[in-house]
C-alpha cells in the first residue's frame, strides 16, 4: 500500500511517501524544505505559509520523482491537521484536498503530535513505551492505555523547545536554537543556580526563560550550560516519576529537542537505573516530516475509510489525548 | 537491609529502627545533574520531607512517624506502614477511597499545606486507614494557585493511569475536598485548576 503525507504544521512544508506491507512501512521520499526566520526572530505565520505555498508543487513533485512513482499510484494521502499555526495548516490541507477530489485518492486528516510517536515507533522498534514528546509545541510524557495516548506529565506554561527558542533569539540567534545553544553550553561547566520548577509529573519553565536572560547579561556560555542542566534535569525528573509511577519498561523520545545530545545522555541515565530499554528517533526523522503523516494515515486506512471532503478540516488546537486510536 | 522499591527520587529500603519495621528512605546522587543543583534539591527534599511529615500529624493526616533524619547521605529512617497503595487496589475500591483522598487533601490544604506530588500511589490503605505519604515536594502556602495545582495533578492522574473510572473517582474526590474546605473555597479552586488547565498547551478554549 502507498501512502502520501502532507506535513505543514509550522516551518517545515515537507511531503513523503511509505510504502506500508503488512506491519512493515518503508520510506521511498521524504523532501522538506524549512522557512527559516531573520536572526533573533521568531517565526511569523504568514510569512511562514507564503514560504509553504511557493515551495509546495516543487516539495511534491521532487517527493515523487525520489521515490519513482506516480500519483496515480498512491492509494491514500494524509495531511497534518493540527495542532498548528492556522494559514501553515490551510496549505497542506489544500494541496491534500486537490489531490484528493482530482485523482480520487481516500484522504486522512492525522494528528501531527500522533505522527511524532508513530513514526517514532516504526523507526525505532519500541512496542509498548512511555513517551516523551519534546518539539517547539510540546512537552508531554505520555503513555497507551484503553484507545488514547494519555498524558502523565506536561509542561503547565511554555515548551522545552519555546525556552531554548525564546531564550536563544534573546542572544541573537535565529530559531530553531537548540544547536546553537547546546554548542555555546559546552564551553562552560560554571553552573549558576537557576529556578528548578517540577510539580509532580508536569514542569514549568517560564520562571526559568526570566532568570536565565538575567544570566546571559554577564555571561552567554555560563547561562547556555545552566539553562540546558536545569531544564533537561527538570524534564529527566519528571520522566523518573512517570517511568516509576507507570513501570514502563520502554522510553521514547521523539520531536526536535530528541536531537540534544546532553538530553539524551541525561535519559540515557534515567533508563539505566530503571532497568527500562531506551529508544531516540533518529535524528533525521526528529523534526517535522511528511514521513511522521503518511506512515499514521497508512495505520488509520487499516480501520477506517478516508473522510469525506466537507470533513477535511484544520485545528489549531488539537489535543492529541483527544484522539481514539482504533488501529 | 532488603531493597524494596526504586522510586523516581529515592531508593526504599525495609529495615529495622530498634525494635520497631522501618523504612529507610536514602535521595541517592543523581550522576545525569548538576553536583550542586543535585545536592541542594536532595538536602532541601529531605528537610522538606521529615518537618512536613512530622507537621500534619498535628492537623490529624496519618503519616509514617518519623524517626531519625541524615543529612549527610539524605536519608530518612520512618515508620513502616504495611499497606497497599491506593494505585494497586481494586476499580471500585480506588472509587471509595477517593472521597478520603479529597477529604485528607482537604485538611492539608485548610492548614496551608501543599502535597505536590498527589498520585495514587502516594496514598496507602492500612487497616482501614488512609495515609499519606512522600512530602519531598511539599510547601507551606496558602496560596490558592498552589492548592488548585495540587489537585490539578491528581486529576490528571486519574484521568491517564485510572481513565475509565475517572469520573466516578473524581467526583468523589471533590466531595471529599468540599466537606472540608466549604463550598466557597471549593468553588475558587476548582475555578483555579480550569483556568490551570486551559493555561495548557492546545486546551479547548471556550
Amino acid at each position: 500500500m502507498l501512502g502520501l503525507g502532507i506535513e505543514s504544521t509550522a516551518h517545515t512544508f515537507s511531503c513523503a511517501i511509505i510504502e506500508k506491507t503488512g506491519k512493515k512501512g518503508k520510506i521511498l521520499s521524504d523532501v522538506r524544505k524549512i522557512y527559516r526566520p531573520d536572526e533573533g526572530e521568531g517565526i511569523h505565520p504568514r510569512e511562514a505559509s507564503r514560504h509553504h505555498i511557493e515551495n509546495s508543487s516543487l516539495v511534491l513533485s521532487d517527493c515523487l520523482k525520489e521515490a519513482n512513482i506516480s500519483i496515480k499510484d498512491l492509494d491514500i494521502v494524509s495531511y497534518a491537521a493540527g495542532p498548528g499555526l492556522g494559514p501553515c495548516l490551510r496549505v497542506g490541507a489544500v494541496v491534500a484536498r486537490s489531490l484528493s477530489s482530482f485523482y480520487k485518492i481516500p484522504i486522512y486528516p492525522v494528528n501531527h503530535a500522533i505522527g511524532h510517536i508513530e513514526l517514532g515507533k516504526l523507526l525505532t522498534g519500541a512496542t509498548n513505551p512511555l513517551v516523551l514528546l519534546v518539539s517547539g509545541g510540546h512537552t508531554m510524557l505520555l503513555a497507551f492505555l484503553n484507545k488514547q495516548w494519555r498524558v502523565f506529565g506536561e509542561t503547565l506554561d511554555i515548551t522545552l523547545g519555546q525556552l531554548l527558542d525564546q531564550f536563544g533569539r534573546s542572544i541573537g540567534f535565529a530559531s530553531p536554537c537548540g544547536k546553537n545553544i547546546e554548542e555555546l553550553a559546552n564551553l562552560s561547566s560554571n553552573y549558576v543556580l537557576l529556578p528548578y520548577s517540577v510539580k509532580g509529573n508536569d514542569v514549568s519553565f517560564s520562571g526559568l526563560l526570566s532568570a536565565t536572560k538575567s544570566v546571559a547579561t554577564k555571561n552567554k556560555e555560563d547561562a547556555c550550560y545552566s539553562l540546558q542542566e536545569t531544564a533537561f534535569a527538570m524534564i529527566s525528573e519528571a520522566v523518573e516519576r512517570a517511568l516509576s509511577f507507570t513501570r514502563k519498561k520502554e522510553l521514547m523520545i521523539v520531536g526536535g529537542v530528541a536531537a540534544n545530545k546532553r538530553l539524551s545522555a541525561m535519559l540515557k541515565d534515567v533508563c539505566k537505573r530503571h532497568g527500562c530499554k531506551f529508544f531516540v528517533v533518529p535524528l533525521e526523522y526528529a523534526g517535522d516530516c511528511g514521513s511522521q503523516i503518511c506512515w499514521t494515515g497508512l495505520l488509520e486506512s487499516q480501520v477506517k475509510q478516508g473522510v469525506a471532503l466537507k470533513d477535511t478540516f484544520v485545528t489549531q488546537s488539537w489535543r492529541l489525548d483527544s484522539v481514539k486510536v482504533h488501529y | 537491609m532488603k531493597l524494596i522499591k526504586k522510586g523516581a527520587e529515592a531508593d526504599l529500603y525495609q529495615t529495622k529502627w530498634h525494635d520497631s519495621n522501618a523504612i529507610l528512605k536514602i535521595r541517592k546522587i543523581k550522576k545525569y545533574r548538576n553536583p550542586s543543583l543535585d545536592s541542594k534539591i536532595r538536602k532541601q527534599r529531605t528537610i522538606k520531607e521529615s518537618q512536613t511529615l512530622s507537621l500534619v500529624k498535628s492537623y490529624g493526616i496519618p503519616t509514617p512517624l518519623v524517626y531519625f533524619v541524615n543529612l549527610d547521605d539524605t536519608s530518612i529512617m520512618m515508620q513502616e506502614i504495611p499497606g497497599k497503595p491506593v494505585h494497586d487496589l481494586s476499580e471500585s475500591k480506588i472509587i471509595e477511597l477517593s472521597k478520603d483522598m479529597g477529604k485528607l487533601v482537604g485538611i492539608l490544604h485548610k492548614n496551608g499545606i501543599m502535597h505536590g506530588d498527589l498520585t495514587t500511589s502516594n496514598f496507602i490503605l492500612f487497616k482501614q486507614t488512609v495515609f499519606v505519604i512522600d512530602f519531598g515536594l511539599s510547601q507551606i502556602t496558602i496560596k490558592p494557585e498552589d492548592h488548585a495545582v495540587d489537585l490539578r495533578l491528581i486529576k490528571e492522574i486519574l484521568n491517564s493511569a485510572h481513565a475509565r473510572i475517572m469520573l466516578s473517582s473524581w467526583k468523589n474526590f471533590l466531595n471529599g475536598y468540599k466537606s472540608i474546605v466549604g463550598p466557597a473555597y471549593y468553588s475558587k479552586i476548582t475555578k483555579l485548576v480550569s483556568d490551570i488547565e486551559s493555561r495548557g498547551r492546545y486546551a479547548q478554549v471556550v
